[in-house]
């Protein structure tokens, strides 16, 4: 006999949420770049020859262009009758399963750039700080959807465990 | 049920206890003795400001009368209304049947006028509102009858009347005998140098103490240095030492006794919530529903465990941030007292003793790998340090000693890790210096997290998260391989993971 193992969730993010990394990731690198500039040209604490910049650009490019293809493959999600399933990373991964009897409320948000390119995430909390069972890079309307269902379902059961 | 406070301004409303009239004047006081200091000090150089003397203890003085005069709290059927405030009035409501944990407080102030400061935990997720439900303060009978109120709405008309009020024992004066589960033994002090919060407690203290009397230390210092110049390196060395260790040993017994002196667990007569008691100075007593307990923590941290000696915590839903949802319901003690306990408040012998499953070859190569990386570091540092700043290569080989004491700690972190199911009770033990096993009750999962780092990955192991309600919130269970994590989390939470799982 061999043991059970746990199935990948059933359903992938939308397909723009690589793109809402990418501009995320994009803007983390813009970031760090502008603090190195200010340090190595404002303050001068220290000098970066034109190879340091290069290899700086290299790694963030490979970042940006990397992170959010792993990221996909790895994102997905699931909700049944009892339960909601995700699993979420890139490099490190995690499945957090709550049960619908345990929900205590579920949230949309919509960041600036998500609402730039139609996304939306959905936040499941339940009775535990630790638990917060997060979908992010869902299309807005399929969100909404997944609020109502849940919202319904999670009426339809009292009492959470607390 | 009235409560005789006094001063009831409107019906159903009730005053504090009129004895703070005495306290927040004092506790002003000292709040503000800095200031008042400062007052009298400036007073004395210049002349003709005899005033600010007056103001300056005036003002803190009229403060807690005013705070006493606005603060008022009502309790109706279904919930415990609070009003506070001088300028903007405030009124906090709780529903009565959110009452989660109820701890008293007494300062040596409020001890010696018989008062105690009322806590209440709603178990509220949210951050702040839960430390203001505080009625600071009542008369300790008052207080104690009120948290009977609260913890057991129903039974309390029909309680009788404490009876031994005529003759109060000077450690619980007037309260209906509770089953005593245990009572701290002072010899239990020795194990106080040998935990890390009696080393914290020490080393702050003397942070404390260091800031205090700079100059006297810093001139006994120097007079020490001077004299200790002259000896060998060694004897200084070893004399340090010696002297560092007796005097954080003595600190963290302080430590141990202020907190813990008295420490005394109960079980009220119909079983249906503990007390906790305990302080030297400042007293707690902190009550738990019974049904609000999710599990228990041994925690076993190297140095203590080595002494055949442990502490005990319940993971309790409801419990304030700040504690971290976990009570203490054994201090350091020998190891049989905590079991002992541990057994009576699960009911049940199993999960304290049973043989754990261990989490297999891949975890204890892990456990090996990273012991030895990180001890790795400390000759390498030394070695660079060598080369670079002519430190003194004879370094190199006290810097070597920690390779085998990290093949100590791997051995025994390995030996330690594991989990077990039983009946009731999820079992998790990690860890070697920190030593703890985890009993988690399965009803009081709410939830499943399965990590994997991308080394975990490699090795096919997980971290297994149960998610709860009460104490930390998470439970882990570190380097559990694949299967043997989803074979786990399915039989202690049966059904929950059925449509997800694939044979």
């Amino acid at each position: 006999m061999s043991e059970p193992s746990l199935r990948e969730p059933s359903q992938r993010v939308s397909a723009r949420a690589p793109l809402l990394w990418a501009a995320l990731a994009l803007l983390q690198v813009a970031v760090v770049a502008g603090g190195l500039a200010a340090v190595v040209y404002a303050w001068q604490l220290f000098a970066l020859p034109w190879w340091g910049w290069l290899c700086y650009a290299v790694v963030a490019l490979a970042y940006v262009v990397v992170m959010p293809t792993f990221r996909y493959r790895v994102h997905r999600w699931e909700f049944t009758q009892d339960a909601v399933y995700t699993q979420t990373g890139w490099l490190t991964r995690e499945r957090r399963i709550a049960p619908i009897s345990r929900v205590q409320t579920v949230d949309v948000e919509q960041g600036p750039v998500a609402r730039l390119v139609g996304l939306a995430q959905v936040t499941v909390t339940t009775a535990s700080a630790a638990g917060p069972v997060r979908i992010e890079g869902l299309d807005h309307a399929v969100a909404s959807r997944l609020v109502e269902e849940l919202t319904r379902r999670t009426s339809a059961v009292a009492g959470d465990a607390t | 049920m009235t409560l005789e406070t006094g001063l009831v301004t409107e019906p159903g409303w009730h005053r504090l206890d009129r004895r703070m009239l005495l306290v927040h004047p004092v506790n002003e006081l000292v709040r503000f003795l800095p200031l008042v200091i400062g007052v009298f000090v400036l007073g004395s150089n210049s002349s003709g400001t005899d005033w600010w003397h007056v103001l300056g203890v005036l003002i803190p003085i009229s403060l807690g009368v005013l705070r006493f005069f606005s603060t008022s709290f009502r309790i109706g059927s279904e919930q415990i209304e609070l009003r506070r405030g001088l300028l903007s009035r405030n009124v906090l409501t709780a529903p009565l049947d959110r009452v989660r944990t109820v701890e008293l407080t007494s300062t040596p102030i409020h001890r010696v006028l018989g008062l105690a400061r009322v806590q209440i935990g709603t178990g509220s997720a949210s951050r702040s509102g839960e430390q203001h439900f505080v009625l600071d303060s009542l008369g300790l009978e008052q207080a104690r009858r009120l948290r009977v109120q609260l913890l057991h709405r129903s039974e309390v008309v029909t309680e009788p009347a404490p009876a031994e009020v005529a003759a109060p024992s000077p450690d619980r004066p007037g309260q209906p005998a509770d089953d005593v589960l245990l009572r701290l033994d002072p010899r239990w002090l020795r194990y106080a140098p040998l935990t890390t919060s009696g080393i914290v407690i020490a080393l702050g203290s003397l942070a404390f103490l260091g800031q205090f009397a700079d100059n006297m230390v810093g001139a006994a210092a120097q007079q020490a240095t001077e004299r200790v110049a002259t000896l060998p390196l060694w004897l200084s060395v070893l004399s340090g030492l010696v002297a560092a260790v007796v005097v954080v040993s003595f600190l963290a017994v302080l430590g141990y006794a202020l907190t813990n002196w008295g420490f005394t667990l109960s079980r009220d007569r119909q079983g249906r919530s503990y007390h906790v008691r305990r302080g030297l100075l400042t007293t707690r007593e902190t009550s738990i529903e019974r049904e609000r307990v999710r599990g228990l923590v041994v925690h076993e941290p190297l140095a203590l465990r080595l002494a055949g000696g442990g502490h005990l915590a319940a993971i309790v839903t409801g419990l304030d941030r700040r504690s971290r949802g976990s009570a203490p319901v054994v201090p350091p003690a020998p190891r049989d007292v905590v079991v002992g306990v541990g057994e009576l408040l699960l009911g049940n012998d199993r999960p304290l003793s049973v043989d754990l499953v261990s989490h297999g070859a891949r975890a204890r190569r892990r456990r090996w790998l990273r012991a030895i990386a990180v001890a790795s570091v400390v000759p390498l540092l030394v070695a660079l340090g060598a080369v670079l700043a002519d430190w003194p290569w004879w370094l190199l080989a006290p810097a070597a000693l920690a390779w085998p004491a990290a093949v100590v700690l791997a051995y025994d972190r390995y030996r330690r890790l594991g989990h077990a199911l039983t009946g009731d009770h999820l079992v998790l033990q990690r860890h070697s210096l920190r030593g703890r096993r985890d009993v988690l009750l399965r009803a009081g999962i709410v939830g499943w997290n399965v990590r994997q780092t991308f080394f975990q990955r490699r090795a096919g192991l997980v971290t297994l998260t149960a998610t709860t309600a009460a104490g930390e919130q998470a439970y882990r269970a570190v380097d559990i391989p694949e299967q043997l994590a989803v074979a786990l989390a399915h039989e202690a939470v049966p059904g929950l993971l059925d449509p997800f799982l694939e044979q």
